[in-house]
């Protein structure tokens, strides 16, 4: 067989990824709302807050009872992708940020910078794609590192590496430990046990002293008769408030053994991974009718599952039906909830994060944020 | 599973091929200072030869990574204007510009290896590639184009260090869709490198050949022909001046087939011996030439185009004026309904001798007869036989004129295209595109639709877009995304931005289906394409 050979134009279609990565960013122009940056306002304990980065560099701390912007953090060096996760305490904010390279952890009360892990190093380029997150204790934090040799008249691609920082270790911080890591791995929760789990080809458990690691659940190597392989779209490391590690898949289920693709039904599920007791799953929650960026499980209700992008859609997880749909004043890639269940909060491109009732998907509110795109920013709730 | 593509890129402002003109040649000596003064803080001496040296070249220095691929002019183009862009590399255009001749020169492609690619460099930017190989396509077609590939010839190791610049440079390769489903890194290095190791050597006995072949001058007077789509024919003539070492001047002279004249100047360039690149001013607009001449150097193909504008452009065939007699280029238009009298212009070289246009057409009328160009006015008998014969000019072909007695179906050509919005204050202006209407006779049968169905070629329609399907119908698409010229096919996007009368606030981009309707005699014809308009491509180089 000849590799490349123009073949018959007739007929040529564009074909698309069901979900290509960032294919559908949206851009936007500046935001003229200014709102009072009190960056030394305390956070109060127990009033629940949500984080979102944008552009230029801003890290925005929400109060979600008075849906207002209390404050916002300027970020040093670039933006992108602004990926956030929160210390167990919730008094600092991880930002992945500078190019995918570095991260910082912001103090949310001052809004100081009290940590910094520059992770490349001379001629060693690192990248994390999306893949890190804190210890339960909050005294470690994990990234997978995929590093790249720039040489001075070729690159060399090098092994992934598990490296571990102690969150103490200030604004040069540098991993205590590291292991290797398989490639490909995007988003990471830590078990409350201590366990880190990441996904990438599969979802992986692994001990964070020894590196050693086990598969958690099953994704690409997954073993359901008459499924295809899962894919998965993980660009959001959004914790929850009902404690589990939870990623859309979108499937292929054949009629019988022909794994005839135009007759198999298509569908959207979630692989689950309680972080409290272990227990993995991958359950199918409804058919694909349209794409979600991000998915969440009501805190609530664990039967409810709510999907996001170009409109929230709420299913019936046992009865594998879609219940409502709202439509969208524009596309939304990362969804949030409250701890009680009530509200669902929208964010990701533009500059304003939607609010929705979470039982009848009425909009209630909006927040506008001072700067500009979103992007694909990671909203994070909790509770100081 | 057979994959077809689109090639998502914008037709628009490639700034960088401008880099590629205008022309200045220099001695191989002082590109081979330019690399040792800009290129050896990262590159190595090695010292000797490493390519197999062509008769009576004299052993060229040897420098790491440079010296072990070929590609094409834009190819050298893209990896200086890369080593600019990503890795610090100062060079003034000057330099860059001997560095590509010099490159290209020695280090480029054979015609025979750039034969089915060469619509990427010619700027076809609505080019649906399709490859036998899934894997190709999704390990190196999904984010460019196949051509960019296929117009490189490397060893292995050259292949494999490919592969780890790019996992180095775009790190979610791996992550994206048909990146994310398979180990990635693993199928490119130990599937793809092989492959392209093996199907695009550096080293190939056409090259080779061609290294050692007689590269003859293109200066001459020669004659064009071609077709716009929106214009339809054209025709003229063009003059080349100059020489390989000094560069080429050029004139040229045209018309379009409503008489509308034209004419420009400029500069060229020959690269790797066959490879024309021209920059010229036709009134007012700054336009390209990307042309092929054959070995002998007799012939031009390719297509000529606007700089700002690339989808708007001719495709272009000349032939050199070679002394020799009755040298037809071609006939337009191609065709005659039988019955019919119409006007016919015969292109060519040195027009001398009796013109006949085969069995069953009476020239009633000679209109103009010159030395390149004769119109005539013809009539095709009611029952002339049906089909093709060759034009003739003294004992000359040459072109090819069909008849026919009626259209019976007519497809729109391209049947798919991109158009992208743009200006609105923006980088990036908007890209048109461009429709014909192909018509085809029933053929021997009589009967539409059948292996025996004769191309007629294309002919005027009337044109307007309507909702592809539902979504685009409640999107309101053929009210957003722009207005199609009812005359001309040429479709116009609407400005770039987000749309607050829209729903969701989106930008202007469209599906919509693009109809074609002509009449002939008491039939009237439709036929369908579909348009995407879609928003701008931001990231343009030479090879899409």
């Amino acid at each position: 067989m000849n590799l490349i050979t123009l073949k018959n134009k007739k007929n040529g279609r564009l074909v698309l990824p069901l979900v290509s990565l960032f294919s559908l960013s949206i851009l936007i122009g500046g935001v003229s709302e200014s709102v009072e940056a009190k960056t030394n306002q305390r956070l109060v304990v127990g009033n629940e807050y949500m984080l979102v980065t944008n552009y230029p560099n801003n890290l925005h701390v929400l109060d979600l009872a008075t849906e207002k912007v209390m404050k916002t953090c300027q970020l040093p060096d670039d933006f992108g992708p602004g990926a956030i996760k929160v210390s167990p305490d919730h008094k600092t904010a991880y930002v992945l940020n500078n190019h995918y390279e570095d991260i910082y952890g912001i103090d949310m009360d001052s809004c100081d910078v009290v940590f910094t892990a520059r992770q490349s190093n001379g001629n060693e380029r690192v990248k994390s794609i999306f893949s890190f997150a804190v210890s339960p204790d909050g005294k470690e934090l994990y990234t997978i590192q995929n590093p790249t040799l720039l040489n001075k008249d070729h690159y060399r691609i090098q092994e992934p590496r598990l490296a571990v920082y102690d969150t103490k270790g200030g604004l040069d911080a540098k991993p205590i430990r590291s292991f290797p890591a398989p490639r490909q791995v995007t988003v990471m929760s830590v078990a409350e046990n201590g366990t880190l789990l990441m996904a990438g080809e599969d979802f992986y458990a692994v001990d964070v002293n020894t590196g050693e690691k086990t598969v958690a659940l099953a994704n690409r190597n997954w073993q359901r008769p008459l499924y295809a392989a899962p894919d998965v779209l993980n660009a959001w490391p959004m914790d929850t408030a009902n404690n589990e590690f939870l990623s859309l898949y979108t499937t292929a289920r054949f009629q019988d053994e022909t794994m005839d693709l135009n007759s198999a039904e298509w569908i959207y599920g979630f692989h689950t991974i309680d972080l409290k007791t272990g227990k993995a799953e991958s359950i199918d929650f409804g058919p694909i009718t349209e794409i979600y960026f991000t998915g969440m499980r009501n805190p609530a209700d664990s039967n409810i599952v709510y999907g996001v992008l170009n409109r929230l859609a709420k299913y019936d997880i046992s009865k594998k039906e879609m219940i409502n749909a709202a439509p969208l004043d524009h596309s939304y890639y990362c969804i949030a909830m409250n701890d009680k269940g009530t509200r669902v909060y929208l964010a990701g491109t533009f500059n304003d994060v939607a609010i929705y009732d979470a039982d009848s998907l009425e909009k209630t509110g909006s927040i506008k944020l001072p700067g500009g795109d979103m992007a694909i920013t990671t909203a994070q709730v909790f509770r100081r | 599973m057979k994959i077809t593509r689109l090639l998502p890129w914008v037709i628009g402002a490639a700034t960088a091929v401008a880099s590629l003109l205008p022309i200045q040649a220099s001695a191989e000596a002082d590109a081979e200072q330019i690399v040792r003064n800009s290129c050896l803080s990262c590159h190595t001496d090695e010292g000797s030869s490493a390519l197999p040296q062509s008769k009576g070249q004299k052993s060229a220095p040897q420098w790491s990574r440079i010296s072990h691929q070929r590609k094409t002019p834009e190819g050298w183009l893209m990896s200086i204007a890369r080593m600019q862009v990503m890795h610090g590399l100062i060079i003034s255009d000057n330099d860059r510009r001997t560095l590509v001749k010099y490159l290209a020169d020695r280090q480029g492609l054979a015609p025979e290896e750039t034969t089915g690619f060469r619509y990427a460099m010619e700027r076809r930017l609505n080019t649906q590639e399709s490859f036998e190989s899934e894997e190709f396509t999704q390990i190196c077609a999904r984010c460019h184009s196949g051509a960019r590939v296929a117009l490189q010839r490397r060893p292995a190791s050259e292949w494999e260090h490919l592969v780890h610049f790019h996992l180095g440079q775009w790190p979610t390769i791996e992550y994206q869709a048909m990146g994310r489903d398979r180990d990635w890194l693993g199928s490119a290095l130990n599937s793809m490198v092989p492959q392209l190791a093996k199907q695009f050597p550096l080293e190939s006995k056409v090259w080779s050949d061609w290294q050692s072949a007689q590269k003859p001058s293109l200066a001459g007077s020669w004659r064009f022909a071609g077709s716009a789509a929106g214009r339809g024919d054209v025709e003229g003539s063009m003059s080349i001046t100059g020489s390989d070492e000094k560069g080429y001047q050029l004139e040229l002279m045209g018309s379009y087939a409503d008489g509308t004249a034209f004419k420009g100047r400029g500069q060229g360039i020959v690269y790797t011996g066959y490879e024309w690149r021209a920059n010229l001013n036709i009134a007012g607009v700054a336009m390209r030439q990307v042309f092929a001449a054959s070995k002998d150097g007799s012939r031009l193909e390719g297509r000529m185009f606007e700089a700002l504008h690339d989808e708007v452009g001719m495709d272009i065939s000349a032939l050199k004026d070679t002394g020799v007699t009755n040298q037809i280029l071609t006939v337009q238009p191609s065709y005659i309904k039988a019955g019919e009298t119409q006007k016919l212009t015969i292109v060519g070289n040195n027009l001398k001798g009796k013109l006949s246009l085969g069995q069953d057409i009476q020239i009633s009328k000679v209109l103009e007869k010159g030395k390149n160009k004769i119109l005539v006015e013809v009539r095709a008998d009611t029952k002339a036989k049906l089909g093709g014969r060759s034009v003739t000019v003294g004992k000359s072909k040459g072109g090819d004129l069909q008849v026919y007695d009626r259209i019976a179906s007519i497809q729109v050509v391209p049947n798919f295209s991109v158009a992208r919005v743009g200006g609105n204050g923006g980088s990036t202006p908007k890209v048109t595109s461009a429709f014909q209407a192909e018509a085809w006779a029933p053929g021997l049968d009589g009967k539409a639709g059948t292996d025996d169905d004769l191309r007629i070629g294309f002919i005027p329609a009337s044109w307007h877009v309507e909702p592809f399907d539902e979504a685009a119908k409640a999107d309101k698409d053929t009210r957003f995304a722009g207005t199609m010229d009812a005359t001309r096919g040429v479709f116009s996007p609407a400005l770039a931005g987000p749309n607050p009368d829209r729903r969701m606030s989106t930008n202007n981009a469209g599906n919509l289906k693009v109809v074609a309707k002509l009449t002939d005699g008491d039939t009237t014809l439709q036929a369908e394409g579909q348009l995407i308009v879609t928003v701008q491509r931001w990231n343009n180089p030479p090879l899409p």
